[in-house]
């Protein structure tokens, strides 16, 4: 099976950050934004572990990934859309997937062995393309060089 | 301040294409509306509205908390036939007053913001941010912004909608059945 990325929420680590203020702030979005801007990387890196230190995963529902699959049989994606009902498929031809699914679903597929090794694979696309160093790292154990 | 929807990003379609064309198959609008995805910000509607927004399912979302926020009565949505109705008005400005003198004597008194809001009107503003497909995205809004839904919700949908075909006119060229 390869798996390729074809598009990720713009600047996944931040958006999640975005999505945590927005929980506890009353200001505009525009403010939020730059609030998150200002303060850096640090600041997301420290928003995304308490979300996954206290099991908030609601806030990365929105960093959205879409990737290109091959090699994949039927049986296997059947699965896969079965255990986890936000994944969506969509059959291209044979054994060539389109999937879309979004970083909550990809911590959960991480946990369960029927997803393990697909996540496994997808985590390593991301890391590969310097998607999101900062959740790789803090989800998955994953460390890149990128800061 | 008038309720304010912004997108905040969504799926680059000419990415999806580029794959589909590598394997040779045609842009079909229907088959990608699972992968078609958008995040929006939609600022100072009334909890009743995202009441009845959260209905809808398979939508990420994420609100102002009332547990740490204060409230204001100037945070509230006034209908426009509660506004146009001078009995209605004054009646409703009124219990406005009364609700939001309990609630800051409550939190002065010590009491929680997050147990001092069971007092709060559903009338009062909120923000919140979305993530859905365009499925879900075009169900919603074939349900909100049909005659029968109420004009708070049907005014988000139907901006929803053209911000939607704004971004993505391909996935949106048919008209919505009834």
């Amino acid at each position: 099976m390869k798996v390729s990325l074809v598009w990720s929420s713009p600047f996944p680590e931040k958006t999640i950050a975005v999505a945590m203020r927005r929980c506890y702030s009353t200001k505009p979005i525009e403010d939020i934004e730059a609030e998150l801007e200002q303060k850096g990387p640090e600041y997301w890196k420290y928003l995304l572990s308490k979300a996954l230190q206290d099991k908030s995963l609601d806030v990365l529902e929105h960093f959205v990934l879409t990737l290109a699959v091959e090699g994949a049989a039927d049986a296997d994606v059947g699965l896969l859309v079965r255990a986890f009902p936000y994944l969506r498929a969509t059959q291209l031809r044979q054994s060539d997937w389109l999937m879309t699914f979004n970083a909550r679903t990809l911590v959960e597929l991480w946990k369960n062995p029927r997803g393990k090794t697909f996540a496994e694979m997808v985590v390593s696309e991301l890391s590969r393309r310097g998607v999101c160093p900062i959740f790789n790292q803090l989800a998955f154990g994953v460390n890149e060089n990128a800061s | 301040m008038k309720m304010r929807v912004k997108l905040l990003y969504h799926t680059d379609l000419d990415a999806v294409k580029r794959v589909l064309a590598q394997k040779g198959i045609a842009f079909d609008p229907e088959a990608m509306m699972d992968h078609v995805f958008y995040m929006f910000e939609i600022e100072d509607c009334s909890r009743v509205t995202t009441h009845q927004l959260v209905r809808h399912r398979a939508v990420s979302y994420d609100q102002e908390s009332q547990r740490f926020s204060a409230a204001t009565k100037e945070g509230v949505v006034t209908p426009p036939s509660i506004r146009s109705n001078e009995v209605g008005y004054k009646a409703y400005d009124g219990a406005l007053k009364a609700v939001y003198s309990a609630y800051e004597e409550m939190v002065a008194a010590g009491v929680p913001k997050e147990d001092a809001r069971y007092i709060l009107p559903s009338a009062i503003k909120t923000k919140l941010v979305m993530t859905l497909n365009a499925r879900n995205l075009m169900h919603l809004v074939w349900q909100r912004t049909a005659l029968q839904a109420q004009w708070e919700i049907r005014e988000l949908a139907t901006t929803l909608h053209g911000l939607a075909q704004e971004a993505t006119p391909e996935l949106w060229t048919k008209i919505i059945e009834r």
